[in-house]
């Protein structure tokens, strides 16, 4: 009972800020415009006559131009795909692909997020047991997602003969997300680092090594694993 | 564009690391292709294209001589601005929780809110998606307080090792109260506190805390 009184009360109290700001401008339209009272203006029609500028001797007929500046078309979103190797710690390495999207904030720094599936090999314990089965299939599916932040440097050009340079640039990534693996989902930790060449203004092709790390207890103790990937990948600025 | 400054120099490519290959002489105008970030692809009356920064075309005018003006991505965008992205990490209830939220402001107080969350505890997992309204005090301070209320959906998925595990899936309510502060450019810092009621099928409503801090940028 007491929770719902809070929460109304703090609705309350939210609703009026809200309201009051949103109003606050309709109170402004309906001031009425400023009065002129005859007198003013019986005044101001005199001060007119005495001092009436001389009339011109040339009327200038230049149509003054009206410019509309046109929506500038931003290029701020980068999307692709990427392909690679996941080495999943105690499980072997393995091919990896997933989807990627960027968001430029500035020059320096980028907003990216990653889907990525990879299919995890078998332990050496399992090779060696003989009928050993850790996990099943579907268990053995390792899907992630991280949501870094990123930050360019060593920007630079890369010349591919006489008369052809592509931009390029190094960039530092780190971030948060969740793994699924062998049943769980657990908290990840992502950190690397990745290489940018841009043979045109809005294609560019990626190379990076990223390491994604969280604690699994799925062998014994409980220990953090690193799972070093590396990954080539396209992606489209747009 | 006009060129009013004695020269434009333009870039390479859209960074300040990028050499200067060409130089727009004062007078001589230039059209806008594209902008990515705070840089401007501008073609010249010779058919030159190249990159020129921000704080450059800030300096050049239109045909009829008034400065050429754009949201230039600083101070006066934190307070008022029309979208904003972020990412935190937090507490949802003793569990791990990763947070991504995407707002819209109706004007510089007011702005609409869409929140995704994943929590990673030692008992359950789950995902919250959570609509509501913030309502920010003094948005020119450089960091301002604001409240937030709305409504959403939990999906808890209990860890297979415990007694009787069941999925579930509840509504819930919110209020909260935060404070996001301006760093640099696009960006700013916001720490944020929401207390969720969980409408539950079983008799009592489940109360669970929420913290979490992490950056955001407008746009």
């Amino acid at each position: 009972m007491e929770t719902r009184l809070r929460v109304l009360l703090l609705a309350a109290v939210l609703c009026a800020c809200a309201g009051c700001s949103t109003i606050r401008g309709w109170l402004d339209r309906d001031e009425p415009a400023p009065q002129v009272s005859e007198v003013d203006q019986a005044v101001s029609s005199e001060a007119e006559e005495a001092e009436e500028p001389a009339p011109r001797v040339i009327e200038p007929e230049v149509e003054r131009r009206t410019i509309k500046v046109p929506k500038i078309d931003t290029e701020n979103v980068e999307i692709g795909a990427y392909f690679g190797a996941l080495s999943i710690e105690d499980f072997g390495t393995n091919s990896v692909y997933g989807v990627s999207a960027a968001y430029h904030i500035t020059e320096d720094f980028f907003f990216r997020g990653q889907v990525g599936r990879s299919e995890a090999g078998r332990t050496s314990f399992e090779t060696l047991g003989g009928n050993v089965q850790l996990l099943t299939g579907d268990e053995r599916q390792f899907t992630y997602y991280s949501l870094s932040l990123g930050y360019n440097f060593l920007p630079g050009e890369v010349f591919l003969g006489r008369g052809r340079a592509m931009n390029s640039s190094f960039y530092l990534i780190g971030g948060i997300g969740s793994a699924e693996f062998a049943g769980d989902e657990r908290f990840t930790v992502s950190f690397g680092a990745g290489y940018r060449v841009l043979p045109t203004d809005w294609l560019a092709v990626h190379i990076g090594v990223e390491d994604r790390v969280f604690e699994s207890d799925l062998l014994g103790g409980s220990k953090l694993v690193n799972n070093m990937e590396a990954q080539v990948g396209v992606t489209v600025f747009f | 564009m006009f060129v009013t400054e004695p020269y434009l120099e333009l870039r390479t490519g859209p960074g300040r690391g990028y050499p200067v290959f060409h130089v727009v002489p004062r007078e001589e105008s230039v059209d806008v292709v594209k902008r990515r970030t705070d840089w401007f692809r501008v073609r010249t009356e010779r058919g030159v294209e190249g990159w020129a920064a921000q704080r450059e075309m800030l300096k050049t005018a239109l045909a009829d001589g008034t400065p050429f003006t754009f949201d230039a991505g600083n101070r006066a965008g934190f307070t008022s601005h029309r979208w904003e992205l972020g990412l935190s990490a937090g507490d949802y209830g003793g569990a791990t929780l990763i947070s991504t939220y995407g707002s819209f402001s109706l004007n510089p107080q007011l702005a609409v809110e869409l929140s995704l969350s994943q929590f990673l505890g030692n008992a359950s997992n789950g995902k919250t998606i959570d609509l509501g309204l913030a309502h920010v005090f003094l948005p020119d301070w450089i960091a301002s307080p604001f409240v937030t209320l709305g409504t959403g959906y939990v999906d808890v998925d209990p860890k297979a090792t415990l007694v009787s595990p069941i999925d579930r899936s509840d509504q819930t309510a919110y209020v909260g109260a935060g404070v996001r502060a301006y760093l640099a450019r696009r960006f700013f810092v916001r720490a944020e506190y929401k207390a969720h009621v969980v409408f539950t099928s079983r008799d009592d409503n489940e109360e669970v805390d929420e913290w979490k801090l992490g950056f955001a940028f407008f746009f």
